[in-house]
């Protein structure tokens, strides 16, 4: 399965990467907000995205409304280096809200096994 | 399977250091547009990002720092708290915590605990809007190294460590690289129309054959007629040749300069750490960092550029009570500037702080024996601050070797003057400050080179080195007492045969013994060129100039690199090897032909005697050996026993000594000299193979003058500390 990671910090995209394909799933990187609309609006291959709230020009947040607003349904999973909690209630459309921490590996495993649990028919 | 973090540390910590500059950046940023609203969302960004890599590599404390910076500057974003310089300088030491975490990192260790002091003052500043943490900051209320976790304040309990590193690439424009390959282009043509010529000249050499068939009916016209035209176009061929290697040879040069920022980026935090570890308050201001210099030039600046910063930090700046006192404010500003100048460039280190104590210099240099009381008052301002760098002249209460090469200021000097070519100066103002300007050549890479002949070989000078050339008449030489001399500009300049001096064999032709070997010239009167280092002066009578060029001086391969008297070479027209000579290493040539008469004129009695003390045979026949070439009277003794025993038998003008000894130890024997009427003030030197802090400050309660340590031990630094003891 093709997962899109959205994060303007390198590192940090390469490390959600790595925690990702650590669970078998193929990482796609995209710097910004802006370039994971591009990719996402031509790439349907791409069935779940995990983005960074926090970056220059448009947020996470944004991102994921425009999305949304376009009619793209897919899962979408923020990643934040703050409280998620707070996101969470601000935007309860959201299918997952996960902290950036050191046990991302767990933390972002367990949410999108949630996610896609949810989203079986 | 498992995420394995360490593979991204090595990343974060290269990656967060380039946030911290960018924050650093951003920061000096603020003090002149404090609202400027992007710049804070960088600086908020680079917080942020710092503070979530750290975050999923566990990296708790750094993540922290960064947390509380970040709510900081948020709210300096959202919600209007103003910038204000206690803010400013609250944030300047958030990020220097968070950048010495993030060292402590790459130094392989963990990045050392939280600074709570450090997270509580962000918290109280998000509380307190516009106020700032007024009494968290001043110094005094806060132990000294409060703002230095981890590693550097752990370091020794004296000042960080500190340096700049300088990479081993350079990046260059394309724009740069496509210019120099356009260049070489245009030398390839010309290469052509060498090749050209070669065969003009073959032409030439088949006429010149059909001419001598023709030479019975006298007809050379067409040979003369194309040998006038090919030296003329083979002259036009070399000239252009000549301005393309030129031009060449330059745009290689500056793919090689780097901005001086590569010195220059790191001395804010590095002022505000040694700051801090003496209590201390104290900002760097920078400016010219972008000024570009030879990597060979940036690569040495680094240590005198930290020496200098950190003599500032740590005698320049009064301590914030003294500061306040005098109405000043009670954080220190240093002032690093480069400008353009002249063909080079000038670097100055400025601080606001005490100023240089004309008086204290002139009572040390009367301590230390260097002059009598009435001397020292004599010497101008200038000379009296020239003493700094002096050799072991430290107004310390004991004279520690740094670094091996030699003694504090004396080594900066040193630097800048004998490696760098360059040139150092001071001013200062009491109360108001000190500035050290340095001034140096953009590349050490070509340099104006004086070829001269002497003793039958051409000999060359560095031409800064060379302060006057002269033709003078013979008569004009002066005799002061046994040696010859010529009066320059109110000034005594002894003057030497150069051949004599090098032990050159006299030229054959020369039937005469000259007194002067070299110089007497054929035109009249002598040639005398006139080296000059610092305020040393020396007239070396040659035998002609020979050329002055702009030349490419090679440094000697290293198995020679040991020679003193030759400081490269550099190949003539003629493809010989030319000797560039050490105006340095000339005058100690001088020094020592001086001490060499000495004995013999004065007998025993003139010269200074030694006690050198120590259980080791090698060591003390090695300095011995280095000792008595320099002229001093050695007796030895092997341990501290007979050390002591020896000492009250006759008076020792100075005595050096090893630590570690059988019977009696180094320091028992200084305690026991000191407290004897005779030895009170006589240099005592301590040698030891251990570098101990306590060792030193135990060095000092004993009363030792100088603490020399043996693996860093060369001969230069023994003589010169023990000649500036001694005078």
């Amino acid at each position: 399965m093709r997962v899109l990671v959205v994060d303007d910090d390198p590192l940090a995209a390469e490390m959600t990467a790595a925690v990702l394909e650590d669970a078998g799933f193929e990482a796609v990187q995209a710097e910004s907000g802006t370039a994971a609309l591009e990719v996402l609006s031509t790439d349907p291959s791409l069935e779940l995205v995990v983005s960074d709230m926090n970056m220059p020009g448009i947020s996470g947040l944004q991102c994921f409304q425009a999305l949304r607003a376009r009619g793209d349904e897919r899962p979408f999973v923020l990643l934040s280096g703050d409280d998620p909690q707070a996101l969470r209630a601000s935007e309860p459309g959201l299918d997952a809200c996960v902290r950036k921490d050191f046990d991302l590996e767990s933390t972002l495993g367990q949410a999108i096994a949630d996610v896609l649990a949810a989203r079986r028919p | 399977m498992a995420f394995d973090a360490k593979r991204f540390t090595a990343r974060f910590v290269e990656e967060a250091r380039e946030h911290i500059r960018r924050i650093e950046e951003g920061l000096a940023g603020l003090k002149t547009a404090p609202a400027d609203q992007e710049n804070l969302n960088a600086i908020f960004r680079s917080a942020h990002t710092v503070k979530g890599s750290a975050r999923m590599l566990k990296f708790v404390s750094i993540s922290q720092t960064a947390h509380h910076l970040e709510d900081v500057l948020g709210a300096m974003r959202d919600q209007g708290l103003a910038y204000s310089p206690e803010l400013g300088r609250l944030l300047t030491r958030a990020v220097d915590g968070l950048a010495a975490l993030i060292e402590g990192i790459e130094s392989g260790a963990d990045p050392g605990d939280l600074d709570q002091v450090l997270c509580a003052d962000l918290v109280a500043a998000l509380s307190a809007p516009g106020a700032g943490p007024q009494e968290a900051i001043v110094p005094a209320a806060s132990p000294p190294d409060s703002g230095l976790p981890g590693k550097l304040a752990a370091a020794s309990g004296t000042a960080p460590e500190v340096g700049f590193r300088s990479p081993d690439t350079v990046r260059v424009s394309l724009a740069k690289l496509d210019e120099l390959i356009k260049l070489l282009g245009e030398v390839v043509s010309s290469h052509a129309r060498l090749r050209q010529r070669l065969q003009d000249l073959h032409q030439i050499e088949r006429l010149r054959a059909r001419d001598l068939e023709l030479l019975a009916a006298g007809d050379d016209v067409a040979l003369s007629g194309s040998l006038r035209k090919f030296g003329r176009d083979l002259k036009d061929d070399v000239l252009a040749q000549e301005l393309l290697m030129e031009e060449l040879h330059g745009k290689a040069l500056v793919m090689r300069m780097l901005a001086l920022g590569m010195v220059f980026d790191s001395a804010p935090r590095l002022v505000r750490d040694l700051g801090r570890s003496l209590g201390k308050e104290v900002e760097c201001v920078v400016s010219g960092a972008e000024i570009e210099l030879d990597r060979q030039l940036i690569d040495r600046l680094g240590d005198p550029i930290v020496h200098l910063l950190r003599n500032a930090v740590d005698h320049g700046i009064e301590d914030p009570a003294t500061r306040q006192r005098l109405g000043k404010p009670g954080y220190g500003t240093i002032r690093l500037t480069a400008r353009q100048d002249a063909g080079g460039v000038a670097i100055e280190v400025g601080d606001d702080g005490a100023g240089v104590s004309l008086e204290a210099i002139r009572q040390q240099a009367v301590r230390k024996g260097l002059m009598t009381a009435d001397q020292a008052t004599a010497l101008s301002d200038d000379q009296a601050l020239d003493l700094i760098f002096r050799p072991g002249f430290s107004t310390q209460p004991i004279i520690t070797d740094i670094s091996g090469r030699g003694v504090g200021m004396d080594a900066v000097k040193r630097c800048i003057v004998d490696d760098l070519q360059g040139s150092i100066r001071i001013e200062t103002e009491p109360g108001k400050g000190t500035s050290f300007i340095l001034r140096l050549p953009l590349s050490l890479a070509v340099m104006r080179v004086l070829l001269v002949e002497a003793g039958g070989e051409i000999l060359g000078f560095a031409a800064q080195q060379v302060a006057h050339l002269l033709r003078v008449p013979a008569d004009r030489l002066v005799l002061v007492g046994d040696r010859k001399a010529i009066v320059l500009d109110n000034e005594i300049v002894p003057v030497l045969g150069l051949a004599t001096l090098l032990s050159l064999p006299e030229p054959g032709r020369r039937l005469q013994a000259s007194p002067l070997a070299g110089g007497a010239h054929p035109g009249g009167g002598l040639l005398l060129v006139i080296v000059q280092v610092r305020n040393e002066k020396l007239a070396l009578a040659v035998d002609a100039l020979v050329d002055e060029h702009d030349m490419v001086i090679k440094p000697l391969p290293p198995h020679l690199a040991g020679m003193a008297l030759v400081s490269g070479m550099v190949v003539t027209g003629q493809k010989h090897l030319v000797s560039i000579l050490s105006a340095q290493a000339l005058l100690a040539m001088a020094g020592q032909a001086r001490l060499d008469v000495r004995p013999g004129g004065a007998g025993e009695t003139g010269r200074l005697s030694i006690l050198v003390i120590d259980d080791s045979w090698n060591t003390r026949e090695i300095e011995k050996d280095v000792l008595e070439a320099h002229g001093y009277d050695v007796t030895l003794a092997e341990d501290g026993r007979d050390g002591l025993q020896k000492a009250l038998e006759r008076q020792f003008d100075a005595v050096l000594t090893d630590v570690e000894m059988p019977h009696l130890d180094g320091f028992t024997l200084t305690a026991t000299l000191r407290a004897d009427e005779r030895y009170r003030s006589t240099p005592i030197l301590l040698i030891t193979s251990r570098q101990k802090e306590e060792d030193k400050r135990r060095g000092i309660e004993v009363g030792a003058d100088a603490y020399i340590v043996k693996g860093e031990f060369d001969q230069g630094s023994l003589v010169d500390t023990l000649r500036a003891l001694l005078g």
